[in-house]
């Protein structure tokens, strides 16, 4: 087993706290989420306990709350720690400054669940945490956003241009966005409706301008890292990276209802949303040359299968917004569980499997460890990927079939709701396979730092690293 | 490509997000005022009152916005109106004076946009809160009973008691939550008529 590079081994305790508790907020949204569900399959549960935080109203934000801000944002600046000084040659200075902003960004997530759970949420998507969680996630930004840059801004001209220009992007625009955001919404600066656009405009910023570049980032250093082959087109792949910046933004407003906004703005979200999904087939396009002919070593190595999925979930869900946006679609939609389709698209599928590949590929290389060769990893892939499976197709046929039915005057409400409960059941059968999923990766996880079993040497993702593969 | 380049891109993409849209849109909708009602000589859509604000804010924080939306649409493309959720589209205006304006992402209920005009007597809206199912047996939506007090009676009942039966001479009375989130729902109705969307 190689020793790890002294220099870069600073940050390995932030990048660590970060992963650890990545993996434990996602089990416990995942145990929660599966709670919330059946209680919309079973709602006299609700009248048997009725306990105020473990309600529908209350569950429902956190969950997503702790699977953007506690398991994805989390886990993806803990393997972007481990990534940016090995791919900039620049390594972390003050590793405890660093360890300091993920313990802080641990606090923010810790009070936003106590806050919503408590006194409840803002009902605003992806800010329904309250005020004081906005400063701490913002100064705790400040601490590992800096340290970030830093290793950006000194190699521009070494290495692959694609990850620098989407890590460049993302570093921006989540603070500015979430500070424009917490302006807008809570500080009384949007009047009336302008509240409506500027929630969309922050939905989008975060999914499409922050974790979807993040994510970007890890393919496109990644998946070239682990096959050997070099991004086919550089142009192609700074014109995809430009369309999702200019218009990512932009993307909300397709699937919001036409009443309360500028009938322009639903139409610059359509056209937005097909752009983007033109992006996405344009980065499908630098992708697939990559991963051609690897299906041997997709099987062989965890990591890329992880990557290889979440890549091709990256087409999917574009894909499936570009759907959404059109008009027949768009209507007889709007208000239905597709939104969840979507969510657990990017959520578990796209940004999820490529922070799970990330993890398996990057955390031996900066704790000087391997994976135990154990079932766990094939348990891992295999849960999570069926789950979230289970999950997508169950939100978009309750979606569709809700959607149908709300459109049908003659159909009552409790009617419309007894159509969900089939679906209801193959999702949360879903939820419980991918967190029995993440259960497994998680004592693996545990279990590898705590070095309990015998593992293999890290994957040589970096070329100082020695060429051993993650395999199982 | 140059990291200055980068830089613009990113910055002038952020820029062109939020003002285009953000302050675009404040040219279009920001500035709208309340309609003078000439045959009643009120505003529209009215000023709410304090209690109806804080009502807004317990809407939020007991999650009614996961499962209700607060948008009426149509005519073309939905059955809102034909369910009777509305009496017309809703339209910015009818969002002035809420704070948050918040409009929904899914319709596990049914809208609530004109539910004050819909469930008019008050004590109808405290009963479901207590127990959708007092009204509804069928009802999907969970009860709130954390929105009331169980209080002994006294030698008369309080007049806003609910009227359930209930053991050892208690009485159930709507805490000042309940209070503000019913004001809210009350306040919630599109039986004005705008320049924009007029009442039929």
């Amino acid at each position: 087993m190689t020793s790890p590079l002294p220099s870069f081994s600073k940050a390995s305790n932030a990048s660590v706290l970060l992963i650890t508790s990545s993996a434990v907020w996602g089990l416990l949204a995942a145990g929660l989420q599966a709670l919330s569900t059946l209680q919309l399959l079973l709602p006299v549960l609700s009248y048997i306990a009725p306990i105020q935080v473990m309600d529908y109203g209350h569950l429902s934000p956190v969950v997503n709350f702790l699977l953007v801000y506690g398991w994805i944002t989390s886990g993806l600046l803990g393997v972007l720690i481990i990534l940016v000084p090995r791919f900039s040659g620049i390594p972390f200075r003050y590793g405890r400054l660093l360890t300091g902003g993920a313990i802080l960004w641990q606090i923010g997530v810790l009070s936003g669940v106590t806050g919503i759970l408590g006194e409840g949420g803002t009902g605003i998507p992806f800010l329904s945490f309250l005020r004081p969680v906005t400063c701490i996630f913002l100064v705790s930004f400040l601490v590992l956003g800096t340290g970030i840059t830093r290793g950006l801004g000194g190699s521009w001209k070494s290495g692959p241009l694609l990850p620098r220009l989407y890590l460049l992007g993302a570093l921006i625009s989540f603070p500015l966005g979430l500070g424009t955001a917490e302006l807008l919404l809570r500080a009384g600066a949007a009047p009336g409706a302008i509240q409506i656009i500027a929630q969309l405009v922050w939905a989008s910023v975060i999914q499409h301008l922050w974790l979807t570049p993040l994510a970007l980032v890890l393919v496109f250093q990644l998946i070239p890292a682990m096959t050997g082959r070099a991004t086919p087109s550089l142009s192609l792949g700074v014109l995809a990276w430009t369309i999702t910046l200019c218009f990512g933004g932009w993307l909300s407003n397709t699937l919001a209802s036409e009443g309360p906004l500028p009938s322009w703005l639903q139409s610059a979200g359509v056209v937005a949303t097909l752009l983007l999904f033109v992006a996405t087939l344009g980065n499908g396009n630098l992708l697939q040359p990559l991963l051609e002919g690897k299906m041997e070593e997709i099987k062989r190595n965890v990591a890329l299968r992880f990557m290889s999925l979440g890549a091709w979930s990256y087409l999917a869900a574009y894909g499936w917004l570009a759907f959404l946006a059109l008009p027949g679609v768009r209507q007889t939609t709007a208000f239905t569980m597709t939104t969840n389709t979507t969510q657990a698209l990017l959520i578990f599928l796209f940004w999820g499997s490529i922070l799970s590949g990330s993890v398996y590929a990057l955390l031996p290389v900066s704790r000087n460890m391997g994976w135990p060769s154990h079932p766990a990893l094939t348990w891992h892939f295999w849960l999570t990927s069926i789950g979230a499976a289970l999950m997508v197709s169950g939100y978009a046929l309750a979606g569709i079939f809700q959607g149908l039915a709300l459109n049908d005057p003659g159909v009552p409400m409790g009617t419309v709701a007894s159509y969900l409960r089939p679906f209801l059941v193959v999702i949360l059968m879903g939820q419980i396979l991918w967190w029995a999923g993440q259960m497994a990766f998680s004592s693996l996880l545990f279990s590898s730092i705590l070095k309990l079993f015998p593992s293999t040497a890290p994957m040589a993702v970096f070329p100082s690293q020695s060429p051993i593969s993650t395999t199982r | 490509m140059k990291s200055t380049q980068a830089l613009s891109v990113v910055l002038l993409s952020l820029l062109l997000t939020w003002a285009g849209q953000v302050a675009l849109g404040y040219f279009q909708v920001g500035k709208l005022e309340p309609i003078l009602n000439e045959e009643t000589n009120l505003k529209e859509p009215p000023t709410p009152s304090g209690l109806t604000q804080t009502g807004t804010r317990v809407f939020a924080s007991e999650g009614c916005i996961e499962c209700h939306s607060l948008s009426v649409r149509g005519p073309i493309g939905s059955a809102d109106l034909t369910r009777g959720w509305g009496e017309r589209r809703s339209v910015p205006r009818d969002y002035l004076f809420r704070e948050s304006a918040l409009v929904g992402f899914s319709r596990i209920g049914p809208d609530l946009s004109n539910i004050g005009n819909r469930m008019k007597d008050p004590q109808d809206l405290m009963m479901h809160l207590y127990n959708p199912r007092n009204l509804k047996p069928t009802s999907t939506c969970p009860p709130h009973p954390w929105l009331f007090e169980m209080k002994l009676a006294g030698s008369r009942h309080q007049s806003d008691s609910l009227p359930l039966p209930t053991k050892d001479w208690k009485q159930i009375i709507p805490t000042y939550q309940a209070k503000a989130l019913v004001a809210y729902l009350q306040s919630l109705n599109l039986n004005y008529s705008l320049p924009e969307a007029p009442l039929k």
